[in-house]
C-alpha cells in the first residue's frame, strides 16, 4: 500500500539540491534538478553505500575516439564510494542502466489547497456556527514536497 | 548519514584493517614540527598530476566544518571503527609523496614532521589507531634513524615507503633501511603515491598513461615491479626475517608472479644464487597482501581459486582504504568464503605480523 510522507517545503530544496529523508528502514534522497523533484533509495547496488551522499554532476559520452561530450549535466549522482554514475531521474547506472540500477520513488509537490483537502478529509466537524475558540487566519504560501512509497 | 548499515561487529568479526588514511586537517599540522630551516618553505609537495573528476576522498563523509574526511580521530572512529566494529586500524597517512622530491634532506624532515605528528595526534587518540613509520627512501640513512626512533613506539606496527622510486627497493642502496627495520622486528610496507610525479619512474613499463583510469589499473605493475626487485637482488635472501607488506595494488597478480619466477629460477638460477629456495615460497613466508581494492571477477566464486593459489590463509589481510573514492566495505566488499579463511583475511593474518596486543 503507498503510503505518503512529507519531506519538506519545497522552497527548502532549491534546484541543484538533495536532500536524505528516512522513512521507517528507508533512506531516501530526494533531488531538486531544475524545479522537477525526484527520489532515489540511498543505496548503491555495489557494495550498499549511501549513493545519494554522492557528487551530483553530469556525464560524459563520445560519438568517437578523442571526442568528449557533456552530457546530463546536474542529472547524474556518482556514489561516495566507487564513483559509480546513476542517472537521478531513473535510479539508473550509466554503465548498466537496465542491469544495475537503484530504486526510484514518486515524489510529487502538492500545493496549500491539496494539503488542505486532505487534511480535511479526517479530523471533526465543527458543532453551530461558533468556532470554539478564537481563531487566527494563518496564510501557508509555500508548497510542499511530498513522497509516496 | 548511513542508509542500510552494516549488521555490525558481530557480523564482520574481528577485523585489523591494513589501509587507513588519516589525513591532515591543514598544512600548519606538519609544518609546526619542521626544523627552522624549513620553516620558510612549509609543506611543499608536488600535485598528483593525474586528476579523478569525483574527488579522492569520500564526500559522504566529510566533517562538519569542511576539513577533510579522516582529518580527525573522531571522523575515523566513527565512520569506521565504532560503525564496522574494527578492532584496529593501520594509519598510513597522506604523505608518502615526499619520496618523489629529489631534496633528500627535506624529505627526510617532512617525514620526521609526519611521524611527530602520527605520535602526537593519533597514537595518543585511541590504542585502536596503530601507525607506520614514514620514512624518505632517497634518503636511507635518516631513514634508519626513524626507524630507530620512532619504531619503539609500541604503536608503531611497520615501516612504510612509497611504491615509486628511483629503481627497484632490491638495490643495495636502500639496505640501510632494511637492516634498521629488521633490528626493530618492523615489517616493511610499500603503498603507491604520486607515482609519475615529481622525479618518480612513470607509473607503469611503457611510460606515463594519459589519464587517471589507465594509472589507477597500472598500480599492480608498481608491486610487481618492486617484488622481482627485491626478490632478484636477494633482499629476502639477506634479511630472511623482515617482512613485506604490499599494500592497495592488487593481489591477483602473486600468483603469476609466483609461478614465472619458479619457473625462471630452475634455469637462470645462475644469476641469483642466493635464492636458496623457490623464490614462492619466499613470497608465501615473507609477503603480505592488502585486499582494497578488492578484484570482482565476473563471477565472484573465482577469487576463491586466486586465495588457494597464493596461500591467501598466510598472506592475505584485509584493507579498506578508508576514507578514499575506491574505499571497500569491511563487511560487503568480499566475496563469501569459508568462515576460517576469512577468518585468517580480516583478522589473524595481520595480528601475527603486527603483534597487535604487545
Amino acid at each position: 500500500m503507498t503510503t505518503r510522507h512529507e519531506v519538506c517545503p519545497a522552497e527548502e530544496l532549491t534546484p541543484g539540491e538533495r536532500r536524505i529523508v528516512e522513512v521507517g528502514n528507508l533512506a531516501i534522497g530526494v533531488f531538486n534538478i531544475d524545479g522537477e523533484y525526484y527520489a532515489l533509495n540511498n543505496v548503491c547496488p555495489h557494495q550498499l553505500a549511501p549513493l545519494c551522499e554522492g557528487r551530483i554532476t553530469g556525464t560524459v559520452t563520445s560519438e568517437s575516439v578523442g571526442e568528449y561530450d557533456w552530457e546530463k549535466n546536474g542529472q547524474i549522482v556518482q556514489c561516495p564510494w566507487h564513483h559509480w554514475e546513476f542517472d537521478i531521474t531513473t535510479g539508473e547506472s550509466v554503465f548498466n542502466p537496465h542491469k544495475v540500477r537503484t530504486r526510484t520513488f514518486d515524489v510529487e509537490v502538492e500545493s496549500k489547497s491539496d494539503r488542505d483537502e486532505q487534511v480535511s478529509c479526517y479530523g471533526t466537524s465543527l458543532q453551530g456556527d461558533e468556532p470554539p475558540v478564537q481563531t487566527y487566519d494563518v496564510e501557508i504560501e509555500e508548497d510542499i514536497i511530498v513522497l509516496y512509497i | 548519514m548511513s542508509s542500510q548499515g552494516p549488521k555490525g561487529a558481530e557480523a564482520v568479526g574481528l577485523t585489523i584493517d591494513t589501509d587507513v588514511h588519516q589525513t591532515r586537517a591543514s598544512d600548519e599540522e606538519i609544518e609546526q614540527y619542521l626544523p627552522k630551516r624549513y620553516q620558510s618553505i612549509g609543506v611543499e609537495l608536488p600535485g598528483r598530476m593525474y586528476n579523478n573528476p569525483g574527488g579522492v576522498l569520500r564526500e559522504d563523509v566529510q566533517n562538519e566544518d569542511g576539513t577533510p574526511a579522516g582529518s580527525t580521530p573522531e571522523n575515523i572512529q566513527t565512520h569506521l571503527f565504532d560503525k564496522f566494529g574494527i578492532d584496529y586500524g593501520i594509519l598510513t597517512g597522506d604523505i608518502l609523496s615526499l619520496s618523489v622530491l629529489p631534496n633528500r634532506d627535506y624529505a627526510h624532515e617532512l617525514a620526521r614532521a609526519y611521524n611527530e605528528l602520527l605520535v602526537d595526534k593519533w597514537l595518543s587518540a585511541d590504542e585502536r589507531f596503530l601507525g607506520s613509520v614514514v620514512v624518505a627512501p632517497q634518503n636511507p640513512k635518516g631513514a634508519a634513524e626513524l626507524i630507530r626512533e620512532y619504531g619503539s613506539h609500541p604503536q608503531n606496527k611497520q615501516v612504510l615507503m612509497n611504491s615509486v622510486s628511483r629503481g627497484g627497493y632490491g638495490h643495495p642502496y636502500y639496505w640501510p633501511i632494511y637492516e634498521a627495520a629488521e633490528e626493530m622486528d618492523l615489517p616493511m610496507a610499500l603503498h603507491p603515491s604520486n607515482q609519475g610525479a615529481g622525479m618518480s619512474e612513470p607509473p607503469n613499463a611503457v611510460g606515463y598513461p594519459s589519464n587517471y583510469f589507465a594509472r589507477h589499473n597500472a598500480m599492480p605493475m608498481l608491486h610487481i615491479g618492486q617484488l622481482n626487485s627485491l626478490m632478484s637482488e636477494g633482499v629476502f635472501a639477506e634479511f630472511p626475517t623482515l617482512d613485506w607488506v604490499f599494500i592497495e595494488c592488487g593481489f591477483t597478480w602473486v600468483p603469476m608472479m609466483m609461478w614465472r619466477m619458479d619457473k625462471d629460477w630452475k634455469g637462470l638460477r645462475q644469476q641469483v644464487p642466493w635464492l636458496k629456495k623457490a623464490p614462492s615460497k619466499y613470497i608465501i613466508e615473507n609477503t603480505y597482501y592488502t585486499t582494497q581494492p578488492i578484484a570482482e571477477p565476473e563471477r565472484p566464486e573465482q577469487l576463491e581459486q586466486i586465495f588457494e593459489m597464493m596461500h591467501a590463509d598466510k598472506t592475505l589481510m584485509f584493507s579498506s582504504d578508508y576514507p578514499h573514492w575506491d574505499n571497500d566495505h569491511p563487511e560487503y566488499g568480499l566475496p563469501k568464503m569459508s568462515e576460517s579463511l576469512r577468518k585468517r583475511i580480516m583478522y589473524e593474518n595481520a595480528e601475527e605480523l603486527y603483534k597487535v596486543s604487545e
